[in-house]
């Protein structure tokens, strides 16, 4: 009896560590997609621990941009406060403050890219090229 | 991530170094608290210089040591008692084999380093049991300190550093993590059963060469005790 007892967990044994192992190499999957997105400044890796800082920090959009768009007034108090408690704080729902978030980083980047975009073009048409100004001169 | 995850999170990052300390002794004193998650999340603030990685990890490893360690005072000073009184007592006798507690504190003195060792952050749940199950098993303290600073300090810089390292992706690593410890667990169980089941197998093939070995008496059914040791072969002739 004892040895079929050991001969039976053992087997219960090898089936836990093999589904593990499955478990672990899926988690690393996972981790590793997230990984890519996270580096890639992806909106979408946005979770309810991340701070107001830790935003502006890692998605690189100014903290005062997010904390316009947000409608956070006492900024002091709330450096250190998470999305979670922010939600908590103005009574409303965690995905929807995420949700926000994501919204005003997106319209950040869509304006800074036109700001990049716009000083060339401008530069180009009120500067005259070179060959015109020597002539001119 | 849980509810529960979160709330910790906003308390620590709301009171800062006192509330991580706080956290981690409360649940190196045994209560279910997911500090090791907490500590990733830790790291990852640190990496915006939130907190000092230097600091987290100090506070982590003497919270954690000074939760431990009551565990270990308790255990020494009422549950050895409580052991001594089973095994004296007539209740005790009922329901313990003689001399269980003393072989117990044998077998915790002979391997208990690897228990306090590996419950530190391998089977992190099991670590306050383990503190007071050392401290009843009258484990030496300077052996329980040595192991537990040991073991301690690599839960502390293990999770500080991955989550310094990896940041947002904290929650994914964590998963990893969480995964591959089941992993090593069921490894070990199944090494263990694996060995026992090596000495059973041997076990029976000895008994079936004394069994074969042994001259049958018709009429007489020959009688083979399971705690006999070998002692040579048998005088037949």
């Amino acid at each position: 009896l004892k040895l079929f007892l050991t001969g039976f967990l053992l087997c219960i044994a090898l089936g836990g560590a093999v589904f593990c192992a499955i478990q672990t190499v899926q988690a690393f999957q996972s981790f590793q997609a997230n990984r890519t997105l996270a580096l890639s400044g992806d909106v979408r890796t946005i979770r309810p621990w991340m701070t107001i800082p830790y935003i502006a920090h890692f998605y690189h959009v100014p903290e005062s941009y997010l904390d316009e768009q947000l409608h956070i007034t006492d900024l002091q108090s709330q450096r250190r406060t998470s999305l979670h408690a922010l939600a908590l704080r103005y009574n409303r729902p965690i995905g929807n403050v995420i949700h926000d978030v994501q919204q005003a980083i997106l319209s950040y980047r869509k304006q800074h890219a036109t700001l990049l975009l716009h000083p060339i073009s401008t530069q180009r048409a009120t500067a005259p090229p070179a060959s015109s100004r020597r002539k001119t001169a | 991530m849980s509810v529960f995850l979160t709330d910790l999170l906003t308390f620590f990052q709301t009171y800062g170094y006192p509330a991580l300390w706080a956290s981690v002794f409360i649940s190196a004193l045994g209560a279910p608290l997911p500090v090791g998650l907490a500590l990733l999340a830790a790291g990852a603030f640190a990496a915006l210089g939130d907190f000092n990685i230097y600091l987290l990890v100090l506070i982590t490893v003497t919270a954690s040591m000074a939760g431990d360690n009551l565990g270990y005072l308790i255990g020494r000073k009422w549950g050895s008692r409580v052991l001594s009184w089973l095994e004296r007592s007539s209740i005790g006798a009922s329901i313990l084999p003689t001399g269980a507690v003393e072989r117990s504190r044998v077998y915790f003195k002979r391997r208990g380093r690897w228990a306090v060792f590996l419950s530190r952050f391998l089977v992190a749940v099991l670590g306050g049991i383990i503190n007071l199950v050392a401290g009843s098993e009258l484990y030496p303290y300077r052996a329980f300190l040595v192991y537990d600073f040991a073991g301690e300090t690599l839960s502390a810089v293990l999770p500080l550093t991955l989550g310094l390292a990896f940041g947002t992706s904290w929650e994914e690593v964590g998963n990893v993590l969480g995964a591959f410890s089941f992993f090593i667990i069921a490894v070990i169980i199944a090494g263990m059963l694996f060995s026992r089941l090596l000495r059973y197998l041997r076990s029976a093939k000895y008994k079936e060469e004394q069994k074969t070995g042994a001259q049958v008496i018709p009429g007489i059914t020959p009688v083979i005790d399971p705690h006999a040791t070998s002692s040579g072969p048998l005088p037949l002739s």
